[in-house]
């Protein structure tokens, strides 16, 4: 293991870039200036970021950038370890993080004279340094303080917007939610360090085979759900949707795209290094994982789908997706505690794999979301409607992300649901019945999951980009910036570069996780993706080859297209425009069209046992004599977020409830607290005698 | 391999070719049969073919509220459905692009199918079109744990999400008639009703809006892009019967790849026979049975699901 003084030179570059472009739009008051000041050194330090991950994946080497310290002050050891696990993170926060940049630099502008450029571009640029760093610590005190600079930086990023008294809501509930997941986190340190007498990663790796097994299910139940809380599973996903339609949307692309990435890198970090799942009992903890990581999938797409918020609607997204990334965490869990390497290493290559997937998706829809805040107005999808027409590379933009989140093929959503599947599929290798089963029907949640999923993006884009603009403001929505759309661009380009060259990003995931498991064949980046079975004493394969795919449907197309012509007598079609048929009854206008809310209706019906839907209706009439002629009428239809009435609003209750009797001993009265003085005091007194 | 890889692969195009072809006539003869059996005459099996001509030399008329989205989903529709024939073995045991894709890709290409056409139907800002999509996204979202547990059971069996593994494994086991397939069958026969849009899930025949599913988000549809899309449902109406006839009842498919012309010509002709017996039994139920409700539809794909789970149930223990 060699230190390589170029590699960290251009990790030290890249954190000064940043620093650089934290600092700089302090002092830069112009509209243009502050924001590129703070962007361009960002999407520089991104790229030098970029090029350091691939090199320390490439290389195989782990890299270590030690800080000394006098021996007593171990405990402030921040010196930094990259291996492969790290910078496979460190590459998805660069990725995201430089097409997030240069959509920054024109998303920005339009805070200019509202809010602080400057103070934006500060705390992104410190948000992001402290992701990176955080996935570089190899110590817990220093992990925790990162950990700790990312939720207060991104914190203050959601309640940038402070006037709005709902955004600083939103950034407590926030601000609460993370320091709960915070504090499991450092409890799931302490058991480590009481195990092992040490806060540095190595040595809980070092011991991580000699883990007694209350230790390690202790561990792995914390850290899932601290972790857990981070990165958005069900129950803990509350902040989630209040967050990002607070944030701004670059912050929200940040947050969804990569933020959830770095706890989804703590949660592997811990649950498959520190905590080495080996035997056949440490399997219900991948099950724990799986059931955990369905019923987020299911609960954040049902949730999803009946949204009309369009950032609330993609940050429910989230919480399926991580749920997708945690369920092939899980299995991986499962299959290494019955000694089956090889299908680990594929279920943990799908989940990284869709972690990186979705860190692109994510951050090029929630900036596509951004650019139409910006373009129509509004975020409520009700009043959109017609941009296809008004922003066309927006539109384009979030078309590919809606095909790639959806799982749909060509893109890179497709692939790596491919290979939870196939990972899912596998699980008959278990030879545990009661695994088999529970696997089995959580792959049929997954399944819905999908199909939810797709359904929810026909709303999502269909109802905000097509057909007739719903407001004025829909109306006159023009495209937005160049600086924009080029950042667009790079995340759209990298979903389909993804999607098309899988073997791209399975040979960059199996050489940083440092598994050789036989599922890069052919001639990469072209040859296609196999994964081995044998069932029913056949051996067989499945593969899918995206680019052959794409070559076919290629040769399809012409095929179709020189049919269609010779069929034709190649006699060129007229098309003419005509208002859309409206059954005879006079022109449609806005009123008439389906809304988001209509066009979920259905799906709401059939989950009704999960929406709880309420509705009422309103009649106001001229008299009260006559029902027969109405003043107004007015109907309201909501849906209600179980977990928030069921499981949040009892809890508060209960905690402000024990906190009131808690006050009573707050009498005021300086006698009363002599008495307690008095009772402690005979207390401790009494265990002092007591201690043998 | 008798005759090598190139013959194997210009016959496996030409199933293709073929599959795409013959699709309007297993239409054809559905509405035949169903005119039949409620002692109508019916148009002639060819009816279909016309039908397709005739649109194609038509112009088009299109809503001066679509975007680009509307102009392109009926090529987005074809090329993905006819591109997913070419994953399937229909007519043989083998199938030209089996190496590229499996099951799930073909499930996907679908999928992209009808992405696309639910956009259309929105496109046009007309109600009739929101309703069939509104109704297309909780029927579609439905189907997929359906079809999902009986890939799952399938594979299970048969080894594999590979197409070609999956027919040529079933045709050498024969019919299987463990239990766990049985339910696999009917979760499938009830989900490829409801993907191909038969009745009780949605009546091809009609244009009634309280009826109406995928009929509703073609209805601003003319011409070209029309025949396009038409032609794309029949295409996959194939290719999903054919799935269940060779997954589940493989009699007189020939057992491995290198079979010589004669048993591929018996094969194949016995897949068609076998698909005509479908079609047929697919439109006599529908003369039976009305449509049923949307929200009493989520009580048949819920059967479709327990179904499946009960095969998986039966295979493991």
């Amino acid at each position: 293991m060699e230190i390589s003084p170029a590699s960290s030179a251009l990790f030290l570059g890249a954190l000064l870039l940043y620093l650089a472009g934290a600092v700089l739009p302090l002092f830069l008051r112009g509209r243009r200036e502050s924001a590129v000041s703070a962007f361009l050194p960002a999407a520089l330090g991104s790229l030098l970021v970029v090029i350091f991950a691939a090199s320390v994946i490439v290389s195989g080497s782990a890299i270590r950038i030690s800080s000394p310290v006098a021996a007593p002050l171990a405990v402030l050891d921040f010196s930094l370890y990259i291996d492969g696990i790290a910078a496979f993170f460190m590459l998805i926060i660069g990725l995201v993080a430089l097409s997030v940049s240069v959509y920054s630099i024109g998303y920005s502008e339009s805070y200019y004279g509202r809010h602080s450029v400057g103070a934006l571009g500060f705390l992104v640029n410190l948000f992001v340094i402290s992701m990176l760093l955080v996935t570089a610590t190899d110590s817990v005190f220093s992990f925790l303080v990162f950990w700790e600079l990312m939720s207060l930086s991104s914190f203050f990023l959601v309640v940038y917007e402070h006037e709005k008294p709902k955004n600083l809501r939103s950034g407590m509930t926030y601000l609460i939610m993370t320091h709960i997941g915070t504090a499991f986190i450092t409890a799931a340190f302490l058991v480590l360090y009481l195990q092992t007498g040490s806060l540095s990663f190595d040595s809980f790796r070092g011991a991580a085979a000699q883990l007694p097994a209350l230790t390690k299910d202790s561990v792995f139940v914390l850290a899932l759900l601290g972790f857990g809380t981070k990165a958005g599973l069900v129950p803990m996903h509350t902040w989630l949707p209040k967050a990002h339609p607070a944030a701004p949307s670059n912050v929200s692309a940040l947050m969804s795209g990569v933020m959830l990435k770095v706890a989804i890198y703590g949660l592997a970090r811990v649950t498959l290094g520190f905590v080495l799942p080996d035997s056949p009992g440490d399997a219900w903890l991948g099950l724990l994982m799986v059931m955990a990581g369905s019923a987020s999938a299911l609960f954040g797409v049902l949730f999803a789908a009946v949204e009309h918020d369009i950032k609330r609607a993609l940050a429910y997204h989230s919480v399926e997706n991580v749920g997708i990334i945690v369920v092939g965490l899980g299995l991986s869990v499962v299959f290494m505690s019955y000694g089956l390497e090889t299908l680990a290493a594929l279920a943990l290559l799908a989940s990284m794999y869709h972690s990186l997937n979705h860190a692109v998706f994510k951050g090029l829809l929630f900036m596509a979301a951004g650019s139409v805040v910006l373009g129509a107005g509004t975020a409520d999808m009700n009043l959109m409607g017609g941009l296809a027409k008004r922003m066309p590379w927006t539109s384009l933009f979030f078309l590919v992300g809606s095909i790639a989140i959806a799982g749909l093929p060509p893109l890179n959503g497709f692939v790596s649901e491919w290979l939870t599947l196939q990972a899912l599929l596998s699980s008959y290798q278990v030879p545990n019945v009661v695994l088999q089963l529970s696997i089995g029907f959580s792959s049929i949640v997954f399944a819905l999951t999908l199909g939810l999923a797709l359904a929810t993006f026909v709303k999502l884009f269909g109802i905000s980009f097509l057909a007739r603009p719903r407001s004025k403001g829909a109306e006159n929505a023009t495209e937005a910036p160049r600086t924009m759309l080029v950042g667009m661009g790079l995340a759209g380009g990298l979903c389909v570069v993804l999607g098309v060259l899988p073997l791209v990003a399975t040979s960059l995931i199996s050489s940083s996780f440092g598994f050789n498991m036989g599922l890069v064949s052919g001639y990469p980046p072209f040859g296609p993706l196999t994964v081995g079975y044998t069932a029913a004493g056949l051996k067989s394969l499945s593969e899918i080859s995206p680019p052959e795919v794409l070559v076919a449907a290629a040769s399809v197309g012409a095929a179709l297209l020189g049919f269609v012509t010779v069929a034709s007598r190649g006699r060129k079609t007229i098309v003419r425009p005509y208002s859309t048929w409206e059954g005879g009854f006079g022109p449609l206008g806005v009123r008439t069209e389906y809304t988001a809310s209509s066009l979920s209706q259905p799906i709401r019906t059939a989950f009704k046992w999960f929406y709880r839907p309420h509705t009422s209706t309103e009649r106001t009439y001229f008299s009260d004599s006559n029902h027969m002629v109405r003043r107004s009428i007015s109907f309201v239809s909501e849906t209600k977020e179980v977990f928030e009435e069921y499981l949040y609003s009892p809890t508060t209750r209960a905690v402000l409830f024990v906190l009131d009797k808690v006050r009573k001993i707050q009498t005021g009265k300086i006698n009363s607290y002599l008495l307690y003085v008095l009772i402690v005091t005979a207390v401790l007194l009494l265990l002092a005698a007591l201690q043998p | 391999m008798t005759y090598g890889l190139a013959v194997d692969a210009a016959v496996a195009v030409m199933q293709g070719i073929a599959v795409v072809a013959l699709a309007p006539l297993l239409t054809g003869i559905m509405r035949k049969v169903k005119a039949r059996t409620q002692k109508r005459v019916g148009a002639s099996v060819l009816q279909p073919y016309y039908d397709l001509l005739k649109l194609l030399h038509k112009d088009e008329v299109v809503s001066d509220q679509a975007s680009w989205v509307f102009r392109s989903a009926p090529w987005v529709v074809a090329v993905s459905t006819v591109t997913a024939a070419l994953f399937v073995p229909v007519f043989l045991p083998f199938s030209a692009l089996s190496a590229a894709g499996d099951f799930i890709l073909v499930l996907g290409l679908f999928a992209l199918a009808r992405f696309f056409n639910m956009l259309a139907g929105i496109d046009a800002a007309s109600a009739f079109g929101g309703i069939g999509t509104s109704r297309e996204m909780m029927m579609s979202a439905l189907a997929e744990p359906g079809l999902f547990v009986t890939l799952f059971v399938v594979s299970l069996t048969l080894g594999g999400t590979n197409l070609t593994s999956l027919v040529g494994a079933a045709a050498q086991s024969g019919v299987v008639l463990t239990a766990s397939m049985l339910f696999g069958l009917i979760a499938l026969f009830i989900i490829v009703l409801a993907e191909t849009g038969r009745l009780p899930f949605d009546n091809p025949a009609t244009h009634l809006e309280l009826t109406m599913v995928h009929e509703a988000m073609l209805l601003e549809y003319s011409g070209k892009s029309l025949a396009l899309v038409e032609w794309s449902q029949a295409t996959k109406q194939l290719v999903l019967f054919a799935l269940l006839v060779n997954l589940f009842v493989p009699v007189g498919m020939p057992v491995s790849m290198g079979a010589g012309p004669l048993q591929l010509g018996a094969g194949s002709l016995a897949v068609l026979a076998k698909l005509g017996l479908l079609a047929v039994l697919v439109a006599y139920v529908e003369t039976r049975i009305a449509k049923w409700r949307l929200f009493r539809l989520v009580d048949l794909f819920a059967l479709a699901i327990a179904s499946g789970m009960v095969g998986m149930i039966f295979f493991y223990l």
